[in-house]
């Protein structure tokens, strides 16, 4: 049963001088696999080193410790012949030669990765026309659109036909439609041509939408590693609303505030609504003492709708708190 | 790996570039020549005893010191300049992604250029020798490999100074400050003797015998050849490990995509 593991990362650790003497852990002893197949969210906030990690196991930057296996293969022993496995749209940067066309960009980045033969080139055909870029084919990459330019970019990536594709922020600057295009081909990708992919970005639609598992990075360090349905799963038994009879009694915030962070109350239309995760087992008790303490009358309790987004901020305000 | 593959699609890169800067092409091209007019004005309205430093102080000696310049000027800012240039636009990350490693993607990018940069070259010259009337002898059969060999040198200094900006970023001055620095390899007479062993010079006076005194490749003496040879081997071994040290750095403090 057991599926081929695409990338695993094994105590990846990477510091960087900040200027002065001071160290950056940009990646912090991160543990984790991506399987032939999966789609992988790599999140975190800014500077939690998504990028960082993403550059190490492609070798452009080389890691202080740890080590990166791809396809069983040791990233930095298989270094560059490895790189037959890999492809990259990278953050920020550019990715194309915008004096070349999309068509010419295509044939150059596929070949230095030895892809060119005539059934190479009805794949980048078709890779042109699940992105509807068929009509800018020879237009050059400067004349295109942001979000053309990168449609092109994660075109040239997927061109090479490797078993693994990272994207670090392949949605940035695309339109809604777009986006939502992107996502049904990556899922589409992943399934028939049964490539792993791992995506970072901070559009949480997107990670809910095409990724089966997420990993949640946060100071260098991997903190969820999880399937996103039993992520939502497990945050929706904790996601609370509760309805209170007539108007919000006073000085409940703050006192919910101080056992529950980020716990909400405010003022409806049909009384007061309280909005709580709690973290422990045992926290819905303590809530209700606050409650009873502050002689609410509770209409309703709920379980509050949950998504990836508010997984996310979740577990990122965790952290924080942490600190 | 297939290396042929990855030639082709760096030729045809660096084909399409010129195509679609023709007009830069061009321009760059002129003004070298409008520099070398002004070299030859110069040199008409001195004599030949201020301009004792140059090769023997001959026009010829002017002729073909401007042409092996141009030529590794060509060559090394080429490299240089397409490292920095591809840095700066993001795509240097991407060729760094090729399986055959960046090295040979950066050999074949030398390789092209050299080819390319041929025809124009050879115009100039042309140019050259119509202004001054003094048309020297093009025994290509003996000019190619010594100007093969001299250019080993000069793409030695491209790798180092690649490499150093790499990591340094901001080098624009000293990259200038080398295309004088050629000047000098090329006008120190080679019978002094240390002068052998300065990158381009003993390559240039090689070019000089051929161009000026018809010498043939099998008549030149075998160990000024080898010497050339051997001096523009090291220069070239000495930048790729520059480069190498550089690329090093460059990766463990994450510089490849940054400029
Ligand atoms: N080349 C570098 N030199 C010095 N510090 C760096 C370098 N690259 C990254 N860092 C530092 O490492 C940390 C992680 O950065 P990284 O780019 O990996 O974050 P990220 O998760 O990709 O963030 P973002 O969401 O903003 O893209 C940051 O503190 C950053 O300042
Ligand atoms: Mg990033």
């Amino acid at each position: 049963m057991g599926k081929t593991i695409a990338l695993k990362v094994e105590a990846l650790t990477k510091t960087f001088r900040d200027g002065g003497r001071k160290l950056v852990r940009a990646v912090d002893n991160a543990t984790f696999h991506v399987e032939e197949g999966e789609v992988v969210g790599l999140l975190g906030p800014n500077g939690a080193g998504k990028t960082t990690t993403i550059k190490c196991a492609l070798g452009l930057m080389g890691p202080d410790s740890g080590r990166i296996t791809v396809f069983g293969e040791d990233v930095q022993s298989g270094y560059p012949g490895i790189l037959r496995k890999m492809s990259a749209v990278l953050e920020g940067s550019r990715n194309l030669y915008w004096r070349l066309t999309v068509w010419e960009n295509i044939l150059f980045f596929s070949a230095l990765h030895g892809v060119a033969s005539s059934e190479d080139k009805a794949y980048f055909n078709h890779l042109l026309n699940l992105f509807s870029l068929e009509k800018k084919r020879n237009v050059e990459v400067r004349k295109l659109s942001q979000g053309m330019k990168q449609k092109t970019s994660v075109v040239c990536a997927l061109a090479r036909r490797t078993p693994l594709v990272f994207l670090d922020e392949p949605t940035l600057g695309l339109d809604v439609e777009t986006s939502l295009e992107l996502r049904t081909l990556l899922k589409q990708l992943a399934l028939e041509e049964d490539r792993a992919f791992v995506v970072s970005s901070h559009d949480m639609d997107v990670i809910q939408d095409v990724c089966g598992r997420v990993i949640i990075m946060s100071q260098g360090r991997v903190v969820v590693d999880d399937r996103v349905s039993s992520l939502i799963d497990l945050f929706r038994t904790k996601a609370y609303r509760i309805a209170l009879r007539g108007s919000v009694p006073p000085g409940l915030e703050e006192r919910l505030r101080q056992e529950f962070a980020g716990a909400s109350v405010a003022e409806i239309d049909s009384g007061t609504e309280v909005r709580v995760t709690l973290s422990e087992d045992d926290d819905i008790y303590r809530l209700m003492d606050i409650l009873r303490d502050a002689d609410a009358v509770i209409d309703e309790i709920s379980h509050e709708e949950i998504d990836m987004e508010k997984v996310y901020l979740e577990v990122v305000r965790k952290e924080r708190e942490l600190l | 790996m297939n290396l042929g593959t990855v030639f082709l699609a760096v030729f045809r890169r660096e084909w399409t570039m010129i195509k679609r800067y023709m007009v830069n092409s061009i321009s760059s091209l002129m003004s070298v020549y409008l520099i070398f007019i002004l070299i030859f004005m110069g040199f008409k309205s001195m004599s030949n005893y201020v301009m004792a430093g140059s090769l023997e102080g001959s026009l010829e000696g002017t002729v073909v010191g401007f042409f092996v310049w141009t030529f590794t000027i060509y060559a090394f800012s080429d490299l240089s300049w397409s490292l920095i240039s591809e840095a700066q636009a993001g795509t240097l990350e991407q060729l760094y992604l090729a399986p055959c490693g960046f090295k040979w993607v950066g050999a074949c990018t030398v390789l092209a250029n050299l080819v390319f940069s041929l025809v124009p070259i050879m115009v100039l010259l042309f140019a050259m020798m119509a202004t001054t009337g003094k048309w020297m002898n093009l025994d290509f059969v003996s000019l190619v490999p010594l100007l093969i060999i001299t250019l080993l040198g000069a793409y030695g200094f491209g790798f180092a100074l690649g490499g150093l900006a790499l990591v340094f970023k901001r080098i624009q001055a000293l990259f200038q400050i080398m295309q004088f620095v050629f000047v000098g390899f090329l006008i120190v007479p080679i019978r002094v003797a240390w002068a052998k062993f300065l990158p381009l010079a003993m390559g240039n006076s090689l070019i000089y015998t051929v161009m000026v005194d018809g010498a043939r490749l099998w008549e030149l003496p075998l160990n000024d050849i080898l010497i050339a040879i051997a001096v523009g081997a090291a220069y070239l071994a000495v930048g790729i490990v520059i480069f190498s040290r550089c690329e090093n750095v460059a990766k463990s403090r994450g510089l490849l995509g940054h400029y």
